[in-house]
């Protein structure tokens, strides 16, 4: 290890979003599936970064990444940014003066914090989006195929799922059709379930074929569809298992069906008020959601007004996705709340991992002297310690005194606020003098299961057992279980994946 | 409450748990209608529940005591209330009304107040077993019209909002799909229109024995109920009448029926 002060690394991100830069440079800074790897390993051979993932989609391309343990507060965090930053220019052949208006980069809190609102799609370009999350997913999945996750980012990556579900399903984030095709789905479930609804398509648009797969997916149980020329209409029937209706039939059509999608290339409006009227008497005033999307418009707007006829056109349906959006907005706030509150047990995570290492070597060299005094004493005593009793007695006695004086500086260590730590962990080193190969995070695998479960404090060794081996894509475990010696000892405990990932950076610098 | 007469009895324990119960529900049904979180609609359907059972035990207690629902206006309304909650907790289960009952829990606070404030608890004078099976009748068909008439209105709003396409309400955000409010309403008048039409035909039969004058308004305008119900029911069933037509047709009704009510309830006020 580098530094005197041991303990785990922090988070870092480098990237640029649609907030900050425009497709031509977004597009410029892609990643391919394929280049991901090879990345990954390049990222990993800087000297400061000691994990990653690369997270590259239309909206934004990331690096997520740990630094090497040890350092000042946010050090690491800021010089590892930075040789991210120049592998990204390096790596996609672009200026790094280019890229530096665009680029922004987050250390520690402010890193688990963007993190989880990507997760979480609340820096989405559409707020409550469900795609990033499997993006990100991915991305996880690629960097653990690639050796590139350890105990810090494999924890924050599955913090942030957990967050990013717990947001959809406490926040109403997700709520509402967030675009057009999907929003006639909503308007006519205004109307009326759609289980056993008939759809009617006009004119083979691919809007409408889009909208139709949508309906499809919320129950309309069946699909007809129509169009001027009928090779078309056999086409996209033929697609949608639905069936294809000569054009002429389309007054009793109209009566067949509950949902009309119209999008032809007709100037002159085709669902007129007399034909919508003749349908409605036909259908018994069942109600009949009709949604043009066409422009010029297919259906005149008279037929709006006939009793039980609820039209929409291209307008109607914008309005509405703007008012999901802002809907989606005003849950965003319920949703930073979430995120806040999971920032702060992840950097209690974290910090407890920083302290862990000290804490286990000031807790063994307090232990050391006590034993080695009694011992010491026992043999000074002679023949008035021969018995069994007297010699445990001291024993135990050594061992309450360490454990009395350890009391307070443990607890002091145990309570640092995040700013501290490193201060903390650096001055408790120097006086008592650890350091040394014992206390680098690497050290003997038997006491770091017995120590770190104390040390974290209660909760720690459960937390940290469920963040990388029980996790579903757990590709996390792929780093840890490349240190298997030192993690089958004590597998569940919080300093296991600690060694992974110190004995891996051992043997990359190797 | 005084005890002058026998059969008239203080309410129960119950019925002020039930009061609070009602109005606390009231009170988290609207704020859920304003501006909800999540918890609200439930805890407020919870409390409208609890608040049923402890009138429902304010109402039996008073049945053991034998003051019999059918005995006075103001215990017709309190069975009323009741059946018109317990119909909406019933339906609410399987379509999502969580909006109406913003209208139905204060409702049910105003009738039971209503009732309470209304001079009129002493029972009838010389109420035969015909009498008090009209009352009972008549009061359990307008409960159910009550609440078809909630449910009709709410479509009626809510089919306003989607026609001038206003996507920003909560009646357009948190309402159920038009047609299932269409249903239940048509559902409930189906339930209501034989108890009416029963009620109806007892009453012109005591009306008969009591030698009462046919003149009298409150069987007019009972008859408006009647045939506005009786018409929406053939007309949905032979023309196809739905929506926005039948839900206003069903207000009608329902405004005739309460209008009845409210001639009862003056006239026990008069002493007519």
């Amino acid at each position: 290890m580098s530094s005197p002060a041991g303990g785990a690394g922090e988070l870092f991100v480098v990237g640029l979003s649609w907030r900050t830069a425009p497709v031509a440079v977004r597009e410029r800074l892609a990643f391919r599936d394929e280049e991901i790897p090879p990345a990954l390993a390049d990222l990993l051979a800087s000297p400061d970064i000691d994990e990653a993932v690369i997270l590259s989609t239309c909206n934004r391309v990331e690096i997520f990444g740990s630094t090497s343990p040890g350092g000042g507060p946010g050090a690491r965090g800021i010089s590892a940014a930075a040789q991210a930053r120049s592998f990204l220019a390096r790596s996609r052949g672009v200026a790094a003066e280019g890229l530096s208006d665009h680029l922004y980069e987050r250390v520690d809190d402010d890193a688990i914090r963007h993190l989880f609102k990507v997760a979480a799609a609340l820096d989405s370009m559409v707020v409550g989006e469900s795609q990033i999350l499997g993006q990100l997913k991915d991305a996880y999945g690629a960097a653990g195929r690639a050796q590139a996750i350890g105990a810090i980012l494999g924890r924050s990556m599955e913090k942030a799922f957990q967050v990013a579900k717990r947001v959809r399903s406490e926040t109403g984030i997700s709520r509402g059709a967030a675009n057009v095709s999907s929003v006639a789905v909503e308007l006519a479930r205004r109307v009326f379930d759609l289980m056993g609804k008939t759809v009617l398509v006009v004119g083979a648009g691919k809007m409408s074929a889009l909208a139709a797969r949508h309906l499809r997916v919320a129950g309309a149980s069946s699909l007809i569809v129509t169009n001027r020329s009928p090779e078309r209409a056999a086409e996209l029937a033929a697609e949608f298992e639905g069936s294809a209706r000569p054009w002429e039939d389309l007054p009793h059509l109209l009566a067949e069906a509950d949902v009309v999608l119209s999008s032809t290339g007709a100037t002159e409006p085709i669902l007129v008020p007399r034909l919508v009227k003749a349908a409605m008497k036909a259908r018994r005033w069942r109600p009949l959601v009709v949604v043009d999307i066409a422009v010029p418009r297919d259906a005149d707007p008279a037929i709006g007004r006939i009793d039980g006829v609820y039209l929409f056109d291209i307008d109607d349906l914008e309005r509405v996705v703007a008012e999901n959006l802002k809907e989606r907005q005003k849950e965003a706030d319920a949703a930073m709340e979430i995120v806040e509150i999971e920032v702060g047990e992840l950097r209690r995570w974290m910090r407890a991992q920083r302290v862990v290492p000290t804490i286990r070597s000031l807790r063994e060299h307090f232990h050391q002297i006590a034993m080695g005094e009694a011992e010491r004493c026992i043999g000074g005593l002679g023949a008035a310690a021969e018995q069994a009793e007297v010699q445990k007695a001291i024993r135990r006695m050594s061992e309450l005194i360490a454990n009395k004086l350890l009391h307070t500086p443990l607890s002091a260590l145990k309570a640092t606020e995040q700013v501290d730590v490193e201060t903390m962990v650096e001055v408790t080193q120097r006086l008592f003098a650890l350091g040394g190969p014992a206390d680098a995070p690497g050290g003997p695998a038997g006491q770091a299961g017995q120590t770190s479960a104390e040390g974290a404090g209660p909760g720690a060794a459960v937390t940290a057992a469920s963040s990388a081996p029980t996790s579903a894509s757990a590709p996390a475990s792929a780093r840890a279980s490349a240190a298997a010696p030192a993690s089958a000892a004590a597998p569940a405990s919080a300093a296991a994946a600690a060694p992974a990932k110190a004995v891996h950076s051992q043997g990359k610098k190797a | 409450m005084s005890e002058t007469a026998v059969v008239t009895v203080a309410p129960s324990a119950a019925f002020y748990v039930s009061l609070i119960l009602y109005a606390a529900s009231a009170l988290l049904f609207i704020s859920a209608f304003v501006e909800a979180p999540r918890w609200m609609a439930p805890t407020a359907r919870w409390a409208l529940l609890a608040a049923f059972v402890a009138h429902g035990i304010d109402i039996s207690w008073r049945g053991v005591l034998h003051v019999h629902p059918g005995t006075s206006v103001r215990e017709a309304l309190g069975l009323l209330s009741w059946v018109m909650v317990g119909g909406y907790l019933w339906w609410s289960r399987r379509f999502k009304l969580a909006l109406l009952g913003a209208f139905v829990a204060p409702a049910a606070l105003a009738i039971l107040a209503l009732a309470r404030l209304s001079p009129s608890g002493e029972p009838m004078a010389g109420l035969s077993l015909l009498g008090r099976i009209h009352i009972s009748l008549a009061t359990l068909g307008v409960a159910v019209f009550t609440l078809a008439t909630f449910v009709a209105g709410m479509y009626v709003l809510e089919e306003r909002k989607l026609k001038r396409k206003e996507f920003d309400g909560v009646l357009y955000r948190r309402g159920a799909a038009l047609e299932s409010l269409d249903r239940l309403s048509h559902r409930l008048v189906v339930i209501g229109f034989p108890i009416f039409t029963a009620a109806l035909m007892l009453g012109v039969v005591w009306g008969a024995q009591r030698a009462e004058l046919l003149s009298r308004p409150e069987w007019w305008i009972s008859l408006v109920t009647w045939v506005a119900f009786g018409g929406l029911i053939v007309a949905r069933t032979t023309r196809g009448w739905r929506g926005r037509k039948a839900a206003l047709l069903t207000i009608t009704g329902f405004s005739a029926s309460a209008a009845v009510l409210a001639i009862y309830l003056a006239r026990r006020a008069l002493g007519g």
